[in-house]
């Protein structure tokens, strides 16, 4: 953990890291652009590369941003919730039901433009799922919420291979990068920023409680939360910002769960630094990711999903090691 | 003043019976023991009396108010609870986690300001923790997780203390210590406390009132001058007790 004066300059830091991300990102790619090209291209968004920034640059690096911020926020939430370090925001089936939706819409020729949408129905059939059948009428019990989720995410699982075994070949490559997460054809809906600011703001405002929260549940009541009510607010929380991020980008893996991680150790378990910080760092992990899979191959393009999980095991895993060797 | 009574409270748990028609009021500057054999059910009664559980029938009730009938909020600015076992899953500092006491007294968007630090730092340096601070919770020994616990019910302040087998982990000169923060507050601030207790002769030291509990409902509650005799523990432990006149008064040992 960093000195607590520290915490103020860190988000700074990971502020201007981000912003400086996404202008990154819009310079660089196939057609890699110098610092002087970059900024006539930005004042002449007619030309070519103006184009090129303005139209597609810009706007994906903006996703990236805005999925990876959701996916971290929504992974703190999560853990929270399942009082689990493991948990992540795809853990109780979320994406699994936007998968699922989505792949049986490419097989029946949907058009491209829909898709978001039919993620978003797939996560929010998954999530009522969840919430109808774990709700029961008795106290809160995170057991069996896992257990319902975990569950309907391995049947959404069995699914999705279904449906890729039955797929014709020309198909499978893009279920595949969807499946794995994609930022090729991503768009930025203006909603999904009103998500975003709405979830962020109303998490930072139960950012006390849900340090409470992560005490256990009975700790939390001791203290005050009116636990039920809470923990189902945070579940849907969570799922709303997984079923957006998921219906922009697919399921895009180890953002929502290292992102986390990699804040608290860091800043700590306190959530009103936590959750700005993994706001922060979640865009800004995710931006580099993808600029990387545009850039590292080039022209292939990898899915953005595998580029997460090459860079964030080793740095998790790096940074978790010293936090052992400090005795943290 | 508040106080928190029960009234005919029945609990029975898994078919077995807690207490029947228990009635009894903690009363402020009241020191309770709650005595009773391994898994009679001193837990769930706690439970229930910190409205974290409903009785079958019968009633908690809190400034005269059915303790489910009231915010969760207001019930924690009045009434807290040490539970049994304190498990600290996500890594805080050994501050932070006494502050969170001060939860219940904050608005939603409301910091802790330097008044609740304060007391967070002045219930730390009592359960001997000071130096402590910036420690990882997930880093403390049993003992000391327990009086970090201890000191996050002290930072809540409640008018009613329910803790359960505090002195657990705690080697002689820290039950002491805890035991003596309890009285104080009892005595000083008019606050009441009820505390589950395996040792009789801490009772025997520290409280004014007994409440034990014989299994299948059966119970007695009192003060601890009419209630701790040998007669009254054999029938509770069912074992030989041995009374013992010191010089701060009568003492139990496990008799032959």
């Amino acid at each position: 953990m960093i000195p607590i004066r520290l915490r103020r300059p860190l988000l700074i830091l990971l502020l201007l890291m981000s912003v400086s991300s996404i202008f990154i990102a819009s310079a660089s790619g196939s057609v890699s652009l110098g610092w002087q090209e970059w900024l006539a291209a930005i004042r002449d968004p007619g030309s070519q590369h103006g184009e090129l920034i303005w139209r597609l640059r810009l706007p994906r690096a903006m996703a990236a941003w805005v999925v990876g911020s959701m996916l971290a926020i929504s992974g703190c939430l999560m853990q929270v919730l399942l009082r689990n370090p493991l948990a992540d925001p795809y853990v109780l089936g979320v994406s699994g039901g936007a998968a699922f939706v989505t792949l049986l819409g490419m097989v029946f020729g949907v058009a491209a433009a829909f898709l978001p949408w039919l993620a978003i129905l797939g996560a929010l059939i998954s999530i009522l799922l969840v919430f109808g059948l774990a709700r029961g009428t008795g106290p809160w019990s995170g057991t069996r919420l896992l257990l319902t989720g975990v569950v309907t995410a391995s049947g959404w699982g069995a699914m999705i291979s279904l449906i890729l075994s039955l797929s014709p070949d020309n198909s499978l490559r893009g279920m595949l990068f969807w499946l794995m997460g994609d930022l090729s054809y991503a768009t930025l809906p203006s909603w999904s920023l009103v998500v975003l600011a709405g979830s962020f703001i109303l998490t930072l405002g139960l950012a006390r409680s849900l340090n409470v929260l992560a005490m256990g549940e009975t700790t939390a009541r001791l203290l005050g939360e009116p636990t039920r009510h809470m923990l189902w607010l945070v579940y849907l929380l969570a799922s709303v910002l997984t079923a957006t991020a998921v219906s922009i980008a697919g399921s895009i893996g180890f953002v929502g769960l290292i992102v986390p991680h990699l804040m608290r150790l860091l800043v700590g378990s306190d959530h009103r630094i936590l959750i700005p910080a993994a706001t922060l760092f979640g865009g800004l992990f995710l931006v580099f990711s993808d600029t990387l899979a545009r850039t590292a191959l080039s022209p292939q393009q990898l899915p953005v999903g595998v580029i997460t999980a090459l860079l964030g095991v080793p740095l998790f895993l790096l940074l978790l090691n010293r936090a052992r060797l400090k005795g943290v | 003043m508040t106080t928190l009574a029960c009234q005919s409270l029945d609990i029975s748990i898994a078919g077995k019976n807690i207490c029947s028609k228990l009635n009894i009021a903690l009363e402020p500057g009241q020191f309770w023991g709650l005595l009773g054999p391994n898994g009679i059910g001193k837990t769930t009664l706690l439970k229930c009396m910190a409205g974290l559980s409903a009785p079958d029938s019968g009633s908690v009730l809190l400034e005269n108010q059915s303790i489910d009938k009231l915010p969760r909020r207001l019930v924690a600015r009045l009434l807290g609870m040490l539970q049994q076992h304190t498990v600290y899953v996500f890594d805080a500092s050994v501050l932070e986690t006494a502050m969170t006491g001060r939860h219940p007294h904050l608005a939603y968007w409301e910091r802790e300001g330097p008044e609740d630090k304060q007391k967070a730092l002045d219930a730390i340096r009592a359960v001997d923790l000071a130096g402590f601070e910036s420690r990882s919770v997930t880093g403390l020994s049993g003992g000391e997780a327990r009086r970090l616990a201890f000191a996050s019910l002290v930072v809540q302040e409640p008018a009613i203390l329910l803790m359960d087998e505090p002195t657990n982990h705690l080697d002689m000169k820290h039950q002491v210590r805890v035991m003596d923060l309890v009285e104080t507050s009892v005595t000083s601030r008019q606050q009441c406390a009820m505390i589950a207790l395996h040792d009789v002769n801490l009772a025997a030291r520290y409280c004014g009132h007994i409440l034990m509990l014989f299994g299948d409902g059966a119970w007695l509650a009192g003060t601890a001058d009419e209630l701790l005799n040998r007669e009254n523990l054999e029938r509770l432990y069912q074992c030989p007790v041995e009374p013992v006149l010191t010089s701060t008064g009568m003492r139990f040992l496990p008799g032959a």
